[in-house]
């Protein structure tokens, strides 16, 4: 058996780099807005952030997926795999993000805020100078893990049809009858993506750690 | 001579009120903390804030600049008065918190930025100040509180009391008015404590006008001008430092005094 098929499976990497960024980056940024609803001391909108998030975390990412590529895609706007699947995983991780941020705002001491405004900084200052750079080291290792996961989770991709890692292994497969080699080496290439992000997660959250802690 | 062996006020009584309290009141819910708090400080003046545990003295110093809002009552600080009944604006805030320097018991320093960051980043943010001209201010200052060499170290790498004087440095970069302090000095051991007191008792001798919330009675009694001393939200006591704390009038004064000073 020749290297081809290797070659084949790996040409869907692009896909899932951009099925899992996509989603990525679209979680950072929505997740910011829902976590500061759902901290905001107004009742409606404390609540709503609520709901969402509740609302968006128990439906499974694959029957996101569906919903919006099948269901929505089925007539009432046109929408195509890879923007389904960004979007059903984006909302998701958004929800997840919201939460990752609430945590981490509550992990910063009330002293630093007492700080901030015994010394009368600014707000724009006080966020941009204070709180964003110690909440961004709190953050960042659980939003780390969270990639890994979501890096994985991006092979619902291919069941809408999106040509990831996950469906040119499958497609591999079924054309080689041979279910175990394609399979294996893409369960091999999801590690080796895997492990250097954890590991640069890991060094620059100790280096962060190492600056700032006893 | 005479008047110096008597050692009178250290203020001229002619100084002019930096601060004035009138009817102040606050309450948690209906829990009332502060009962109509009554007292005027001149520039200069160095006043120790003591009782027991809950009598809210952290209450009214927090009150001073407003990190609680008022119940009721007026605050005059360098000409600019709250009331609590007025709806307060943001520059008046801001006025006030700029006149009011504050220091907490537990340092409170930003642990991501450098303990030079830390004093001139403020300066930049509040005061408009180039970064050269916060960086010297802030150079000057730690050199003051006996830290020229913790510069370029993050806060994480110094010792509480160490701690304590770089927060105090950063409270000064802004050129307060009037410094507040909430027990500066009881998150720390005895010993380094002291650098701290030592730090304040210059401070005192260098004429700034301080309110100093402490169970130090010894800096009480030697540092301070005058001492409140509150219980139940109210001043139970109020006079020269000597006279509240070795002759206390009422019998609450007293049962308290006695038990701290036996400590
Ligand atoms: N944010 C708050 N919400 C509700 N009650 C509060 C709050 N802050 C203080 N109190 C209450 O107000 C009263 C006075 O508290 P305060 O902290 O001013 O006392 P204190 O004299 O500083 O005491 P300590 O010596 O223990 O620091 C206490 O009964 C306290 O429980
Ligand atoms: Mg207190």
């Amino acid at each position: 058996m020749s290297w081809d098929f290797a070659i084949l499976i790996l040409s869907g990497l692009p896909w899932t780099i951009v099925v899992t960024i996509g989603a990525f980056a679209m979680g950072l940024i929505l997740g910011a807005p829902l976590c500061a609803m759902h901290i905001s001391r107004n009742p409606i909108l404390h609540f709503l952030a609520l709901a969402i998030i509740i609302f968006l975390r128990s439906i499974p990412p694959i029957v996101w997926v569906f919903l919006l590529f099948f269901g929505l895609g089925s007539g009432f706007i046109s929408i195509g795999a890879i923007p389904a699947t960004i979007i059903a995983l984006g909302v998701v991780t958004a929800a997840n993000m919201a939460e990752i941020y609430r945590g981490s705002l509550s992990s910063i001491h009330a002293g630093q805020w007492e700080a901030i405004s015994a010394l009368g900084l600014p707000p724009v200052s006080s966020f941009k100078d204070i709180i964003l750079p110690q909440l961004f080291r709190v953050t960042l290792p659980s939003a780390a893990s969270y990639l890994i996961g979501l890096f994985k989770d991006s092979a619902i991709a291919s069941t809408v049809g999106v040509m990831d890692i996950a469906f040119l292994a499958n497609f591999v497969a079924r054309k080689s009858f041979d279910g175990l080699t394609p399979f294996a080496f893409a369960a091999v290439l999801y590690i080796l993506i895997s492990i250097p992000i954890a590991l640069v997660a890991r060094i620059a959250d100790a280096r962060l750690r190492q600056k700032v802690a006893q | 001579m005479i008047a110096e062996i008597q050692a009178g006020p250290r203020v001229p009584e002619a100084a002019p009120n930096i601060l004035e309290v009138r009817n102040l009141r606050k309450s948690f819910g209906v829990h009332e903390v502060l009962k109509n708090i009554n007292f005027a400080m001149r520039k200069g003046e160095v006043v120790a804030v003591i009782g027991p545990s809950g009598s809210g003295k952290s209450t009214l110093l927090r009150c001073l600049n407003q990190l609680e809002p008022a119940s009721g009552g007026e605050i005059t600080i360098d000409g600019l008065t709250i009331r609590a009944d007025h709806q307060l604006r943001r520059a008046e805030l801001m006025g006030l918190r700029r006149k009011a320097g504050m220091v907490f018991q537990s340092f409170n320093l930003f642990p991501h930025l450098s303990v030079l960051r830390n004093i001139s980043l403020p300066q930049e943010r509040v005061l408009g100040r180039s970064r050269a001209e916060a960086e010297k201010r802030a150079h000057a200052l730690l050199e003051r509180v006996g830290l020229a060499d913790k510069a370029s170290q993050y806060p994480a790498r110094c010792s509480g009391g160490q701690q304590q004087r770089i927060a105090i440095a950063r409270a000064l970069a802004l050129d307060p008015q009037v410094m507040l302090f909430d027990e500066p000095t009881s998150a720390l051991d005895p010993e380094v404590g002291l650098e701290v007191l030592a730090v304040m008792k210059e401070l005192a001798e260098g004429g700034m006008t301080m309110v100093v919330v402490t169970h130090e009675m010894h800096f009480a009694e030697t540092v301070s001008d005058r001492v409140l001393l509150m219980a139940d939200g109210h001043i139970l006591e109020e006079g020269p430092s000597a006279e509240v704390m070795r002759n206390p009038k009422s019998e609450r004064a007293q049962r308290f005094l006695k038990a701290v000073m036996n400590r």
